[in-house]
């Protein structure tokens, strides 16, 4: 795509040459129209003149229609001799170079031609006039020997004769070429000059983003501070505001994974670090018994690093964003029926009661496999806090209004104080650490994925007693049917 | 030697308990930091081992208590993090020294002795006593240049009273050092023990203090 400036100026000067060229093509035909008339006026009047000139002659009886003799020469040559210093002065008073071109022909009726201008043709000058059966005047465009005549016919009929005024074409249509030659010169030479100011006005209007690209290139990727390019224009504001709104969601989002990520490299060093004493104590074990016991602590070490990784990457993959969900209209129960029977080995090995009650099956839009390790996290958790020979219900059921879907895990163990209800989401917090090998990320997945499906998540104790009550509650879909 | 072990990782600290005990120290195991300082509140340890994170009590908690109190038993602090102020924070919190998970056990026996050493205030890693050598690293004992064959009971015993040489050291507290609180101390193993550390490296160096305890005295070199 072109540049702003490069479109800008192309659509500017387009405009302004388009705008220029029908003005000018106004002008010209306004401006040629009105030297026709102009130059038809002095046509017509010069007709006048002479046939006022004639007239006299011809009263005087020099020239009068019947007094084509010999007798009359001398006086016809007078007057031809007047016309022609007439003539002759009048260029040089006025000195006109468009004056020059002006011919005259006086005819008598008969068509005998009284007398004409020096640079004037015989022939007449618009013979058309003549077609006709009483003479009328009027103007003509005639062609005689090769130039384009205009022509004046002035018929006087009290005295019966004809005055033809002519004059050449290329003496106006000089006039007006000159005339247009100067309106279009300024045009073409102001038309780069335009064009020079355009890309320097848009270079200049532009200066605002400039700036705030070049902040923004100056950048390394992790710095994350609002630009600020000082005052800027409206236009750019926006641009500036959202720049600085996405820089600002950027930063508290490395912020977060920079934080997780540091945790989640410590929270690995424990493991690591019982792996690497279980070893050694292995190595230096002076019987077989101890160095037995050793390996089986580090392979048990190796299990909960493995379990650790597990829950990290878990959560790293339901950070928001990275895997928009997709959701299907499903069963709670079938999900809580797998889980719990995966999980019932460890709970019977604890001598746990562990039971799935209630009868209602309704039905939320989630993603099966991320609602599955909510399940299992909630119900692990439960497993691994209950203190042998407790109990724990995992319940399914909607409220009375039917807007809500409850998933609730109610165990015997020991609780969550009111204080801590919040930081247990945190990831790595760990409410109770001693003697139960957890990671402290259960409940941090299982926060991320109820968010994921717009569930809320909450803690109580438990009503029957001491204990803890974990509810899942998700939206009923509004409209989703059933096998959508 | 007897060391409390604070660290809530069940993996890491049973490690860390055989461990230690390979290396002759006798280890006391807690799991979280209230029990661990209510445990330093009531009785004696030659050494104590603190995770920092710690569920009930945050270890630098139960440390600035322990200094607060006035007790200048040698502290090494067990931690994940290791920035600069994690470090600074532990130290400055009374710790004698840290190590940073995963550490090898070898680093973590020798700064033990090395924070015993400087708290007994002898620059020598060696325990000397006129003809008497105990070397706390390698575990030997020589008397006039010759090895001396000891039990690990008995090698603590001895280890302990030239540490505190020239102080009686009461029965329970050598009992505590010998067995901590997995120990059922029958009641004259003790006396066994004198017994034994008497006839091999001569009778007049250990003395009974009637209803007291035994005591080691101070060289006049």
């Amino acid at each position: 795509m072109r540049s702003i400036r490069q479109r800008l100026l192309i659509t500017l000067l387009s405009i302004i040459a388009l705008v220029g060229i029908v003005t000018l093509a106004r002008s010209y035909l306004d401006a040629r129209h009105e030297v026709q008339e102009l130059f038809d006026a002095q046509l017509a009047q010069s007709a006048r003149v002479l046939q006022s000139l004639v007239f006299h002659e011809i009263a005087e009886g020099d020239l009068g229609p019947e007094s084509e003799d010999d007798l009359e020469r001398p006086r016809r040559r007078q007057l031809r001799k007047r016309l022609e210093r007439e003539e002759s002065r009048l260029d040089e008073h006025h000195g006109h170079g468009y004056e020059l071109k002006v011919a005259f022909q006086v005819w008598r009726a008969d068509g005998q031609l009284l007398m004409h201008s020096i640079s004037t043709p015989e022939q007449p000058l618009a013979p058309e006039v003549f077609d006709r059966t009483n003479y009328r005047g009027g103007f003509a465009d005639a062609t005689i020997g090769g130039d384009h005549w205009r022509v004046f016919s002035l018929w006087d009929a009290d005295h019966r004769f004809l005055i033809q005024v002519g004059e050449r074409h290329d003496v106006r249509d000089e006039l007006t070429t000159k005339i247009s030659r100067r309106l279009v010169t300024p045009s073409v030479i102001s038309l780069p000059i335009l064009g020079l100011l355009i890309w320097f006005g848009i270079g200049g209007g532009l200066a605002p983003l400039r700036k705030v690209a070049a902040e923004v290139t100056r950048r390394a990727p992790t710095y994350l501070e609002p630009v600020d390019v000082g005052p800027v224009p409206r236009e750019v504001r926006p641009l500036v505001d959202n720049l600085n709104d996405l820089f600002a969601r950027l930063a508290s989002a490395f912020e977060r994974e920079r934080r997780f990520t540091a945790d989640a490299a410590h929270e690995l060093r424990t493991p690591l670090s019982a792996l690497k004493t279980q070893a050694q104590v292995a190595l230096r074990a002076s019987n077989d018994a101890e160095r037995r016991a050793a390996l089986e602590q580090l392979l048990a070490g190796v299990d909960r690093a493995s379990h650790l990784i597990d829950q990290l990457l878990t959560l790293a993959r339901l950070e928001p964003g990275t895997h928009p969900i997709q959701r299907q209209s499903l069963q709670l129960r079938p999900i809580a029926i797998d889980v719990l029977s995966e999980l019932g080995g460890k709970a019977v090995a604890k001598d746990l009661n562990l039971e799935l009650t209630g009868e209602a099956d309704p039905t939320i839009a989630g993603e099966p496999v991320s609602l599955s390790m909510l399940v299992r996290n909630l119900v692990d958790n439960a497993i691994r806090y209950t203190p042998k020979g407790g109990s724990i219900a995992v319940a399914i059921d909607e409220d009375e209004e039917g807007g809500t879907v409850h998933l609730t895990v109610t165990d015997t163990g020991p609780g969550i104080e009111p204080a801590l209800r919040e930081r247990v989401f945190d990831p790595f917090y760990r409410g109770l650490g001693s003697g139960t090998p957890g990671c402290g990320l259960g409940l941090a997945i299982v926060r991320q994925i109820a968010e994921l499906h717009d569930a809320r998540v909450e803690l109580d104790d438990n009503p029957a007693g001491s204990g803890l009550r974990v509810r899942v509650s998700f939206p009923r879909p509004q409209r989703a049917a059933s096998g959508e | 030697m007897r060391v409390l072990l604070v660290e809530d990782d069940p993996i890491l600290g049973q490690g860390l308990k055989v461990g230690l005990g390979q290396a002759g120290y006798t280890v006391d195991w807690l799991e979280d930091g209230a029990s661990a300082d209510t445990a330093l509140q009531d009785e004696t340890f030659d050494l104590v081992v603190l995770d920092l994170g710690l569920p009930r009590m945050p270890g630098l908690d139960v440390l600035s208590q322990l200094r607060r109190r006035g007790n200048e038993v040698p502290v090494l602090i067990l931690t994940a993090r290791d920035a600069v102020g994690d470090r600074v924070a532990g130290l400055d919190a009374g710790a004698d020294d840290y190590l940073v998970k995963p550490f090898d056990l070898d680093e973590l026996t020798a700064r033990l002795r090395a924070l015993q050493r400087r708290h007994a205030g002898r620059p020598d890693p060696l325990l000397e006593h006129g003809e008497i050598v105990l070397d706390p690293a390698a575990r030997r004992v020589t008397l006039r240049g010759e090895p001396v064959n000891l039990s690990q009971s008995e090698f603590s015993l001895l280890q302990v009273l030239l540490e505190n040489a020239g102080r009686v050291l009461p029965r329970t507290r050598l009992e505590e050092t010998l067995y901590g609180w997995d120990g059922e101390a029958e009641s004259n193993s003790l006396e066994v023990f004198i017994h034994h550390l008497r006839k091999k490296l001569g009778a007049d160096l250990i003395r009974t203090v009637r209803g007291v305890g035994y005591v080691i005295e101070r060289p006049t070199s």
